[in-house]
């Protein structure tokens, strides 16, 4: 899904470089400015397993490639503006040192991932905070709706800057898009189930909002880091 | 398929005392950026601008003592996938048809765009290829930094990096325990036992992670890392900016106002 540089007409990849831009930047404030000594290695832990999540990689026609997100893990266990940071960051170090993904299209990746696909998953999982009681079985679910969401809302997203630029039409690039990332949504389920489950059954205070843990957007009494 | 064993090419490499090596990181990511820019930002057909750019990476790369085998080792993780991705276009873009193959029609209009966005990534990508071989990561990150980008965004980067290595050794570890209790495979992609073994990643990456972390506390950490030697800007470093940034920004202009 990491949109290469050369596939986006300028225009496109400004207003969705000011867009990813605006986002990350509310979703900064929102996490603050510190990190404690529960928060950081959870943060660095995610962005890393993310980063190496999204690593498997494989292409679909119409003018780019599919792998797992990560997103709605990351939204689960950080809660939705500090993923959208952590997955901007990911996305960040993958397009300057790993050349995977544009320099010039960060914008339009981060924008589909971080804010559609981080954004999208956390608003899920909340929303299935307020309304299903906090059971096991509630939390695996509504991951499970979010991973697959968060992953066809990125592709749609995609799919709309590729039309709207004129790079490959969008009546091509759309069902393609969608048809492989309802599959590749299917696996990130699987995965973020698993994972989501593995850590409920050990380390439930590392979910977010999960029977009143502190997130990592709440005020913590000892900011250890970058206050 | 596993990137993992890929961290090696996220290192340095090339000739560490060139001149390209020992430039201030900001002007290498301002530099090879702006090279970038120009070509993405450049018309479909701009040949002249695509041509000044390969040139003046073509220059970089010399300067720094890498030879086409090492960018292309590090291309290649990215470079074939995309043109792969975008060999496509010329099947779906609409316009005049010059070729058929079987029931598929080339158009003119659709292997232009091919010929450009190719050009485009190629550029882009062996741009980015130059900075993570001349420039280590933890400058990469000096550099943002003192490009004012938002500390915890610098933060939450430093922190991932640190892990990415956390989680390769805990893969490493957990493929020899699989291995060693019988564990093989049957199809690449078996969800089940790969979202067993993600969240036992994860916990495990977690747990060693939150040690790490005290004891990078414990040793003064305060989130940001200690710099021996501040980065001060000299003459060889304007001068590279400006030899990188200014023809080719000036091309730009020029393919502007003749069009």
């Amino acid at each position: 899904m990491h949109i290469p540089d050369g596939f986006l007409d300028p225009g496109v990849a400004a207003a969705t470089g000011a867009l990813a831009a605006s986002a990350v930047g509310i979703g900064l404030r929102r996490t603050g400015t510190a990190l404690d000594e529960r928060t950081a290695p959870l943060v660095g832990v995610t962005g890393a397993f993310v980063f190496a999540a999204q690593m498997l990689n494989f292409p679909v026609a119409g003018g780019t490639s599919g792998h797992v997100l990560g997103a709605a893990l990351a939204a689960a266990l950080l809660g939705p503006w500090t993923a959208c940071v952590v997955l901007a960051v990911v996305l960040t170090l993958q397009a300057f040192v790993f050349a995977d993904g544009g320099v010039a299209a960060l914008g339009a990746n981060v924008l589909n991932m971080g804010v559609v696909g981080g954004l999208g998953a956390g608003l899920i999982l909340a929303a299935g905070r307020r309304a299903l009681p906090q059971t096991r079985g509630a939390l695996l679910g509504t991951g499970a709706v979010a991973a697959w969401s968060a992953v066809m809302l990125s592709a749609l997203a995609c799919s709309i800057e590729l039309g709207v630029s004129g790079t490959v039409p969008l009546a091509t690039v759309l069902p393609a898009m969608l048809g492989v990332h309802a599959l590749i949504g299917a696996g990130e389920a699987v995965i973020t189930v698993a994972a989501l489950g593995a850590v409920l059954a050990s380390r439930p205070d590392l979910i977010h909002g999960w029977r009143g843990t502190p997130g990592v957007a709440s005020a913590h009494p000892r900011p250890v880091l970058g206050g | 398929m596993s990137g993992l064993h890929d961290l090696s090419l996220a290192s340095v490499a090339g000739d560490p005392r060139s001149a390209v090596h020992r430039r201030d990181p900001r002007v290498k990511l301002l530099g090879l950026g702006s090279v970038t820019l120009v070509a993405v930002s450049a018309p479909v057909s701009a040949w002249p601008a695509y041509a000044g750019c390969a040139a003046v990476l073509t220059g970089v790369a010399i300067a720094a003592r890498l030879s086409p085998a090492t960018i292309w080792r590090r291309a290649r993780v990215i470079l074939p996938l995309v043109l792969f991705a975008a060999a496509f276009i010329p099947f779906v873009r609409e316009g005049r048809v010059v070729a058929s193959v079987g029931p598929f029609d080339l158009t003119a209009e659709g292997l232009s765009t091919f010929a450009g966005v190719a050009a485009k990534t190629a550029i882009g990508t062996v741009s980015a290829v130059l900075l993570g071989a001349t420039t280590s990561f933890p400058d990469v990150l000096r550099a943002l930094e003192r490009l004012r980008t938002p500390r915890l965004f610098v933060l939450v980067a430093m922190l991932t990096y640190r892990y990415v290595f956390v989680v390769a050794g805990e893969v490493r570890r957990m493929r020899t325990a699989m291995r060693a209790r019988g564990y093989r495979p049957r199809h690449l992609l078996q969800a089940g036992p790969v979202g067993h073994a993600a969240g036992a990643l994860f916990l495990r990456a977690h747990g060693r992670g939150e040690r790490i972390y005290l004891a990078m506390a414990a040793r003064g950490f305060t989130g940001t890392m200690p710099q021996a030697v501040p980065l001060r800007l000299c003459a060889a470093d304007v001068l590279f900016l400006l030899a990188a940034a200014v023809p080719l920004v000036a091309l730009r202009l020029t393919l502007e106002v003749m069009a």
